[in-house]
């Protein structure tokens, strides 16, 4: 029997396709695009006909349809991921450079806790390997300081890090899974 | 035929099938699960067969084409390809051999069921 799609049949429908689409980021955008439009297309269908609830079941969750997705783009088996690499290389300097600046801050309370005012400048060596010199100017009391900028060492450690989350030598063409040829062997769903 | 499949068995022919469906007539994945379903496969679900004609299209198997729907969205049809004709012949052939070599198996004679407790 015919059912009515309504707009919150509708709204339920483009959850599903959005969640999908979220978990497709890694497809390029016209398989990806093509994929969304299919399922949603296919979805309506199923609304019409057995109603929105049965056809969401049918489909099953967003994330297992956009593995078995990627499955069939990519092949199975371990994959990379852009968004554990991005991930990585956003959050490490947000948490690194928190602890560089507590320990400049630490240096800098500990050369103005003593109350005697000694105007002049101060250099630290920084934390070893990741940052260079930090030189403090104390002047009446208050302290400012310069330096302390990442080594070469701290951005070959970013890239590195960002690079084994991903695991984005996997993306590299040569170390894909080839594509199957057409043949009997290849037929498994 | 049962509702219930061995899921990897399953795994194994679904392919198969739906290039056979589609040899038959032409269809978009709603529809085409909507025929395995009516064949007896009620527990392959839309979920399982959209990705599986999304890889058999990116085999050269199945081509594709947009067709304007007065219900909603514009839908997907698939057709087989030169390839995917090839593809069904290879597999129906394959299937033929294996099912061949499972019924010798399953037709030899028993000696003697086991003794419970033996």
């Amino acid at each position: 029997m015919p059912n009515t799609v309504s707009w919150y049949d509708r709204l339920r429908v483009e959850w599903v396709v959005w969640s999908l689409d979220q978990r497709l980021y890694d497809l390029p955008s016209r398989t990806r695009i093509a994929h969304r439009r299919e399922v949603r297309a296919n979805l309506l269908t199923a609304a019409a006909e057995v109603g929105v609830g049965e056809a969401l079941r049918r489909v099953g969750s967003a994330r297992e349809l956009a593995a078995q997705y990627r499955d069939a783009e990519f092949g199975e088996g371990p994959r990379h991921s852009w968004l554990a690499a991005a991930l990585f290389a956003l959050t490490t300097p947000l948490v690194l450079n928190f602890f560089l600046s507590e320990a400049a801050n630490a240096y800098e309370q500990a050369l103005t806790a003593t109350g005697t005012h000694a105007d002049g400048n101060y250099t630290w060596g920084g934390v070893t390997w990741l940052q260079s010199p930090l030189t403090f100017s104390l002047h009446q009391g208050q302290a400012t300081h310069v330096g302390g900028a990442y080594t070469p060492l701290t951005y070959v450690l970013l890239v590195g890090g960002a690079i084994a989350c991903g695991r984005l030598w996997r993306a590299l063409p040569r170390r894909r899974s080839p594509r199957p040829t057409p043949s009997a062997n290849g037929l498994a769903g | 035929m049962t509702s219930s499949h061995d899921p990897q068995l399953l795994k194994g022919v679904l392919s198969l099938l739906l290039l056979h469906l589609l040899a038959e007539q032409e269809s978009y994945g709603y529809e085409v699960a909507q025929r395995l379903q009516a064949a007896g496969f009620a527990d392959v679900l839309e979920g399982t067969v959209y990705p599986a004609l999304a890889r058999l299209e990116r085999e050269g198997r199945l081509a594709t084409r947009l067709v304007a729907s007065s219900s909603g969205p514009a839908r997907k049809y698939y057709r087989l390809t030169e390839a995917g004709y090839e593809a069904l012949a290879a597999g129906a052939a394959g299937w033929s051999r294996h099912v061949a070599g499972v019924d010798a198996v399953l037709s030899r004679p028993l000696s003697a069921a086991p003794q419970k407790g033996s």
